[in-house]
């Protein structure tokens, strides 16, 4: 499963691993403002950028053929306004939509598959992100895989009780049996989130999560960002003045 | 419906994002004094319930289906504050883990669906959840959080300059009003198997003396989602009027000055003086709201 490689790939040991999580968010939020508000030269620039980001990938150690593949899932929905904009006489905005679109979403992989996530989620609260939603947020990828467990199974024990012959038009009782579904799944979900919770407080929760890895932002960080922002900017400015 | 990076302009993004991230900082305050001290771990697995919900299919006809999207249900089962958590929560998972969805666009996507399409689906959930109209309500909040979250996402591409020609406006709508009864009737499928099963899961509504701006909401929020759909359908109109009015000639020049040397290259000018025209209209509409909802507190508070 996708999430599964992610979590596999985020705990690698590489140099870009190592950084503190607040320092690679600032560097994507650097990367994407840079590549969202390019508007010269766009065709270069792209590829500069996927070169750039390609490195990236080889050098923190994650399968650069795999990850190109992950990023593309936004290819599908881009095709159409592509299509769109090409019918409207307009090759280099399907141009940029594709290259914004693709570089982003590799972008945001890159830092999502170089930091675990409960390292980067407590990197967003050190920058300000409200801690309850983060803390919600934690608990809805843990039980990702629970919850869709459970509704494996209610799908699986759906179809085998109503038959996978459809009807031709409109049948009122699978809809409601669909329903039905949902609704012994929701509460279900319900009697595990107290389930959790008294788990939790048997175990001396107080009211937040406490991290193993206590990473600081040190002077390599500060070095890393820099550098960063140097060769991002750099490269737009030097593919600007070039064209 | 989830728009990814690089299709908002940066005037859009920006401004949907300085927007959204006060309101999600409020929802938080007011979901955690809202609910008891249990209340992470059911958000969270409320989260994933929707994420793993997508997965039961409802037949809809010819062998074709459509799954549950949740923003209504969410409201009801939760209240409205937590509901709008519980969906930025699962905006950011989808954005960061699944890219699903863009990180700069995120304001812009939790305002669509979060906020925007959170609040107009529970909205008559509120006023009319607990009486005779129960049903209609629900269905009708389904219906009306998907088509809010898919007009405002179309409204946002369109300012951004995204080509749509008339033809694919129309078609869009078309899908979004679809896949809004779909909405509706899942939702409304969910919540009588839970009034059934489980009633005490579901929170009443309490609409107490404050129905009266309720119906305002709900009038609004029709306004707007046939307003904004009428205008981007048929954008000549809605040109003619202000050009008639000399609204927009004012607009063009009162922007074109501080954003005179922003005017770069080949994909510049004319979408940007758009999309600066419908910024400087929106701040507009916000800056009279949020006089007009001054002047009414103070009126109630003396």
């Amino acid at each position: 499963m996708h999430h599964v490689v992610l979590d596999r790939w985020s705990r690698g040991e590489s140099a870009l691993h190592r950084r503190d999580a607040r320092a690679k968010t600032i560097v994507v939020l650097i990367f994407l403002i840079a590549l969202a508000t390019a508007q010269r030269a766009f065709l270069p620039l792209s590829l500069c950028y996927l070169g750039i980001l390609a490195a990236t990938i080889v050098a923190a150690g994650l399968p650069l053929g795999a990850a190109l593949k992950r990023a593309a899932v936004v290819l599908p929905f881009t095709a159409v306004f592509v299509a769109i904009s090409l019918a409207a006489g307009e090759p280099m905005r399907a141009a940029a939509l594709v290259g914004k679109s693709y570089l982003s979403a590799l972008a945001v992989l890159v830092l999502v598959s170089t930091t675990p996530l409960p390292e980067l989620l407590r990197g967003l609260e050190r920058m300000g992100v409200p801690r309850y939603l983060l803390m919600v947020a934690q608990f809805l990828y843990r039980y990702l895989f629970v919850i869709s467990e459970e509704a494996q199974h209610m799908r699986a024990a759906l179809q085998t009780k109503s038959g996978t012959l459809r009807r031709a038009l409109w049948d009122r009782g699978k809809f409601a049996a669909a329903g039905g579904a949902l609704g012994v799944l929701f509460a279900r979900s319900y009697a595990h989130a107290e389930g959790i919770h008294q788990a939790m407080l048997a175990r001396g929760f107080r009211g937040h999560f406490l991290t193993l890895s206590g990473r600081s932002f040190g002077r390599a960080d500060v070095f890393f960002v820099a550098a960063a922002l140097v060769i991002v900017a750099g490269a737009r400015a030097a593919v600007e003045a070039w064209i | 419906m989830h728009i990814p990076d690089g299709y908002l302009a940066t005037p859009v993004w920006a401004t949907l994002d300085v927007a959204a991230a006060p309101a999600v900082g409020y929802l938080a305050r007011r979901a955690q004094k809202g609910l008891e001290q249990s209340s992470v771990p059911l958000l969270g697995v409320m989260g994933a319930f929707v994420f793993a919900a997508q997965m039961i299919n409802f037949p809809v006809a010819a062998g074709t289906s459509s799954h549950l999207v949740g923003a209504a249900l969410l409201a009801y089962a939760l209240g409205p504050a937590a509901a709008g958590v519980v969906l930025t929560a699962i905006l950011a998972v989808q954005a960061l883990v699944f890219q699903d969805g863009g990180i700069l666009a995120l304001g812009a996507n939790v305002i669509n669906m979060a906020i925007a399409g959170m609040l107009a689906g529970y909205l008559p959930y509120w006023l009319l959840g607990a009486g005779r109209w129960r049903r209609q309500a629900i269905f009708l909040g389904g219906f009306l959080s998907l088509l809010t979250s898919g007009v405002l996402a179309m409204g946002e591409l369109i300012l951004s300059g995204v080509p749509m020609p008339g033809v694919v406006i129309r078609f869009s709508l078309g899908v979004f009003l679809v896949s809004a009864v779909l909405e509706g009737a899942i939702t409304l499928a969910i919540m009588q198997a839970l009034t059934a099963i489980h009633p005490e899961l579901l929170r009443q509504p309490q609409s107490d003396g404050r129905r009266a701006l309720g119906w305002i909401g709900v009038g609004a929020i029709i306004l707007a989602v046939a307003g904004v759909a009428m205008a981007s359908a048929y954008p000549d109109g809605i040109e003619r009027l202000a050009d008639a009015t000399g609204i927009a000639s004012h607009a063009t020049t009162l922007l074109r000055t501080p954003l005179a040397d922003y005017q770069l290259g080949t994909l510049g000018s004319a979408w940007l003086r758009k999309a600066g025209a419908g910024l400087a209209g929106i701040s507009l509409i916000y800056g009279a709201l949020l006089v007009g909802g001054k002047w009414l507190a103070r009126k109630r508070g003396a």
